[in-house]
């Protein structure tokens, strides 16, 4: 197959050839290795590439991944960084209004009787920069001999890829794993691996989000070799009685292995001081008819457990799962680990209860940021992050709006941080204009072209976090307004029965959805008379505010009339703060000769939602606002 | 002529322009040019760099603008910036004397004593309904300084954004201490302020963003200043002195920054303020809360609005 250009404008395709979305866990050839944390299997990509930029599709170097392709054109860029941090493209934030406002007119493809079909929209644009990056690489010796695969964690937003001139695949949806398989193709030296990146694609429409526009790789480029066998996919179901007290755990694992490996799995469970809770054999049933490599499907049935402590924000008590394949003769062949604790969330006459307890969600809304690299952020930024958090007795995070890094989940599970796990999907230009609630060319709305797309970005949200205890929520994404497309991602996260609830904000927009996409009534910036407005008059189902207190500059007044709702009304469980760290960043300015934070509009970016960037509870350099003492007090009462 | 019981601690001086005060290890100089007390002189230092005058105007925050609070009560930055004072009277000893300017001083002497002397201006806002406010100084027999405001409210006015009196000094300080609640605090963000001494090493505005009102102490019982800079040629020793405000009867809010509110106000990044130089100490009877519903519309909650149709009245010691 070879790549198409037009893709770009295409809102049916969004993934080509990448593998099926599947859980995160990490996976080691032998305990060694594990207890040690490292492993052979991982080769990190990151570090300097080349890299060649181009403000259209028209002039970028079309050829560039073929082999031999000179590269002396061609500059050099760190992986990951946002490509306008590098200084090759404009520096801008924006909020609601789509970024093209007063610079292009766009409607979305099939949107309107004549929005046509997009053809040409961003792959012939005067506008939408394109960076082209070369990685030349060998493979470690560990990885030599292995299936590889190439894990990109976060590429904004469209994304060609071929390696050693033949085409790999395509991929949207900046903030979530795209994987592709890369063994056919791979070489143990001198492999060109080659990555065109579009600034816009049809994904601009479904990433309207209120931050800073930035394009590139942004996030970890691995390789990964897989042993022999090799789990794809690992869905662990801890399940909590009503008891508080008993539990079960059932599993069901994905395998590949290379064709006439014999394989054999088996899950083990520990408590905390290392007790022996399991030990199951998982029967592997063939699934397809072996190719080069023969997937199986293993189901462990559920195994009582009489006693298990309970997860929650005060206790998060994990147990430690690990799911071994080996040859039948004793040889192990990876073992995977994960932590899992147990942890029942239900709604019980309207109010939601976790483990038996009304659940009280004292919440940010958290943007991943850096003064120094925008959202390309480091672990050490997430465990400043994770520890200020903990500080000031909030709960729970609304990964607003997107997928974060991976080691978030795992933070929050260790740290019994109750996550609201957004998808990555808001279109807030296209249903609200000055203000006013205008939907007449909403995306993705009830358009069939626009619904798979929605759909495989809450595939891979869920496939990936799954496993993760501290999701209690899955959103269906942010201010998106209404349709029967965001009605089937609340369907496909229904049918998992997992035992967590959907949260979607845009009934509020649009009551004919009201029963069919949210499991909460959830509003953001809601006075503290609407709330019990809602509360007093029939209220059907539990209220949260997905946003509330807007910490713009000197604000976060009146918390206290919210938390006294709290106290009021069963029904009324909380709300996220909006929100964790001003988005500004560090500039030097040639008049005073100093560092100083920048916001949006200070780019010279038009038009602009100016300091509208930075509602943090933190500057943007993470030192605490004076009203994070508020926070700390009213949220501890509740702890 | 009156007032020259020689056991009295305060030695008034009758000038043409000015009435000076000389108490213990202090001196205060009221300007009927200037309309107000022109110079504090305290432990050898100068304390006052220009006439304190009522302050209404707080720079704006984000959720101010965003609710579009500057349109409806813009005409306060008008009266903090330009204000008239229209009526200065002096009171020795319970004596009413008027306004005892040339030649009606020619009755007073170098020798001139009391136990207490108190001075009123009177001051008029230049924008209609025209207002006033009477701030009156009161040094008594230890020559502590007593000042009470009063704010005359006029049907008609919009909300205030604040209402206090503005004393700003001549360099910037070094520290200052006071006895009320942590950190930054409003009437609408107090909960989580914890009682106690605290001692702040910077007068530097919260960094936000866009610089704005801040740096708000609700509830303080009192707050002491710390500078060891002067602009006096002469002073040669170089030691740190301090001044205390003090509450009189309530406690009071204050902010002690190196800007006014105009300053803050017209600069839209931390980097264009200027250089830090002077103390800007804001005692007030009235502080409007920050808000916090949302920043493009909603109003600070009712029972946190300054409503200035009605009177305040505050006072505190300066010692």
């Amino acid at each position: 197959m070879n790549a198409d250009i037009k893709w770009l404008d295409n809102p049916e395709v969004f993934r080509v050839n990448q593998l099926e979305a599947h859980s995160d866990h990490t996976y080691y050839e032998n305990y060694q290795e594990l207890e040690a944390g490292t492993t052979g299997l991982l080769q990190s990509l990151n570090g300097i590439w080349w890299f060649c930029y181009s403000k259209n599709s028209m002039e970028r170097p079309a050829d560039f991944y073929k082999t031999g392709y000179d590269l002396k054109a061609f500059d050099d860029i760190m992986v990951p960084m946002h490509i306008e941090l590098a200084g090759y493209d404009k520096i801008h934030y924006i909020n609601t209004m789509y970024p093209w406002e007063g610079h292009m007119y766009r409607r979305p493809a099939y949107s309107l009787p004549n929005a046509g079909d997009g053809k040409g929209m961003f792959s012939e644009a005067d506008y939408n920069p394109v960076g082209s990056y070369i990685k030349e690489f060998d493979l470690d010796e560990s990885l030599c001999g292995k299936r590889v695969t190439i894990c990109f964690e976060g590429v904004e937003q469209a994304m060609y890829v071929w390696l050693n001139g033949s085409f790999i695949g395509y991929a949207e949806d900046s903030f979530t794993v795209s994987e592709f398989d890369l063994t056919p193709y791979i070489k143990e030296k001198g492999n060109v691996l080659a990555v065109e990146v579009h600034k816009r694609s049809t994904a601009a429409f479904l990433e309207d989000q209120d931050f800073f526009r930035f394009f590139g790789i942004f996030r970890n480029v691995t390789l990964k070799a897989k042993p022999e066998a090799h789990v794809e996919d690992l869905w662990l179901k801890p399940v909590l009685n009503e008891n508080n007290v008993s539990g079960s755990l059932s599993a069901d694992i994905k395998v590949s292995a290379v064709k006439g490996t014999r394989v054999l799995a088996s899950i083990k469970l520990f408590d905390r001081n290392k007790e022996l809770l399991l030990l199951c054999p998982i029967a592997l049933n063939a699934t397809e008819p072996a190719g080069e490599y023969q997937t199986y499907k293993g189901h462990l049935p559920e195994q009582l457990l009489k006693r298990v402590s309970v997860w929650d924000n005060n206790n998060p008590n994990l147990y430690e799962v690990y799911v071994e394949l080996n040859d039948g003769c004793g040889n192990l062949l990876e073992v995977v680990p994960y932590k899992v604790g147990f942890r029942r969330l239900e709604i019980i006459n309207k109010v939601m209860m976790l483990n038996g307890k009304r659940l009280v969600i004292t919440g940010v809304n958290r943007h991943e940021w850096s003064a120094r690299s925008g959202r390309c952020i480091t672990e050490a930024e997430m465990r400043s992050d994770m520890e200020c958090i903990k500080k000031n007795n909030i709960n729970a995070v609304r990964t607003c709006h997107y997928p974060n890094q991976i080691p978030w989940y795992y933070m929050c599970d260790e740290e019994g941080i109750y996550l609201m796990s957004e998808t990555n999907l808001e279109s807030h230009g296209s249903f609200q204009k000055l203000g006013a609630i205008e939907p007449s060319w909403n995306v993705p709305g009830s358009l069939p072209q626009w619904r798979e797309a929605v759909l495989d970005r809450a595939r891979s949200n869920f496939e990936a976090f799954k496993n993760h205890t501290s999701v209690l929520f899955w959103s269906l994404g942010n201010e998106s307004y209404a349709g029967d497309d965001i009605e089937a991602m609340n369907v496909y996260f229904k049918n998992k029965k997992d035992g967590r609830l959907v949260h979607y904000e845009g009934s509020y927009y649009n009551r004919a959805y009201e029963d069919t996409i949210s499991d909460v009534e959830s509003r953001m910036y809601a006075t503290p008379a609407d709330v019990e407005d809602y509360l007093q008059n029939s209220a059907k189902k539990p209220y949260m505010l997905c946003e509330f207190m807007h910490d713009m500059g000197n604000s976060m007044g009146g918390l206290g009339s919210y938390m006294k709702l709290i106290d009021k009304y069963e029904m009324y469980q909380g709300g996220f703060i909006w929100d964790f760290i001003d988005q500004a960043l560090w500039d030097y300015d040639e008049i005073t000769e100093r560092s100083v934070l920048r916001y949006g509009g200070d780019f010279d970016d038009r038009p602009a939602d100016y300091e509208f960037s930075a509602n943090g509870i933190l500057f943007a350099d993470r030192r605490e606002k004076p009203a994070m003492q508020e926070v700390r007090y009213y949220y501890g009462l509740y702890k | 002529m009156a007032c020259t019981n020689k056991k009295s601690l305060l030695r008034v001086v009758y000038g043409d322009y000015t009435l000076g005060i000389h108490g213990q290890d202090v001196h205060y100089i009221f300007s009927y040019a200037t309309g107000g007390l022109e110079s504090l002189v305290k432990g050898g230092m100068e304390w006052l760099y220009r006439t304190p005058k009522p302050t209404f105007w707080r720079a704006l925050t984000d959720n101010d603008r965003g609710s579009k609070f500057h349109i409806s009560s813009g005409r306060w930055l008008a009266a903090d910036m330009f204000i008239q004072c229209k009526e200065i009277s002096v009171c020795v000893d319970g004596k009413e004397l008027g306004y005892p300017c040339a030649p009606v001083n020619n009755v007073y002497s170098d020798n001139e004593y009391a136990d207490e002397v108190s001075i009123t201006f009177t001051y008029e806002t230049i924008v209609p309904p025209i207002n006033t406010v009477e701030v009156t100084y009161t040094v008594q027999e230890a020559g502590e300084l007593l000042v009470s405001v009063h704010y005359h409210g006029v049907n008609g006015l919009p909300q205030l954004p604040v209402f206090g009196l503005r004393l700003i000094m001549p360099t910037k300080a070094d520290k200052y201490r006071y006895a009320g609640l942590s950190g930054e605090t409003y009437p609408d963000r107090m909960a989580g302020g914890v009682k106690g001494i605290w001692e702040e090493d910077s007068i530097a505005p919260t960094p936000y963003i866009v610089p704005q009102d801040c740096g708000m102490h609700m509830d303080t019982r009192w707050v002491e200043i710390y500078r060891h800079r002067s602009l006096d040629n002469s002073r040669k020793m170089r030691d740190t002195q301090m001044l205390k405000v003090s509450a009189a009867d309530n406690d009071f809010a204050f902010s002690c920054l190196p800007y006014t509110a105009s300053e803050l106000e017209n600069a839209t990044h931390q980097e264009e303020l200027p250089p830090e130089r002077r103390t800007v100490l804001c005692i007030y009877g009235a502080v409007r809360g920050v808000g916090g519903i949302d920043s493009w519309g909603s109003d600070v909650e009712s029972e946190y609005q300054i409503d200035a149709t009605k009177d305040i009245q505050f006072s505190f010691r300066i010692s």
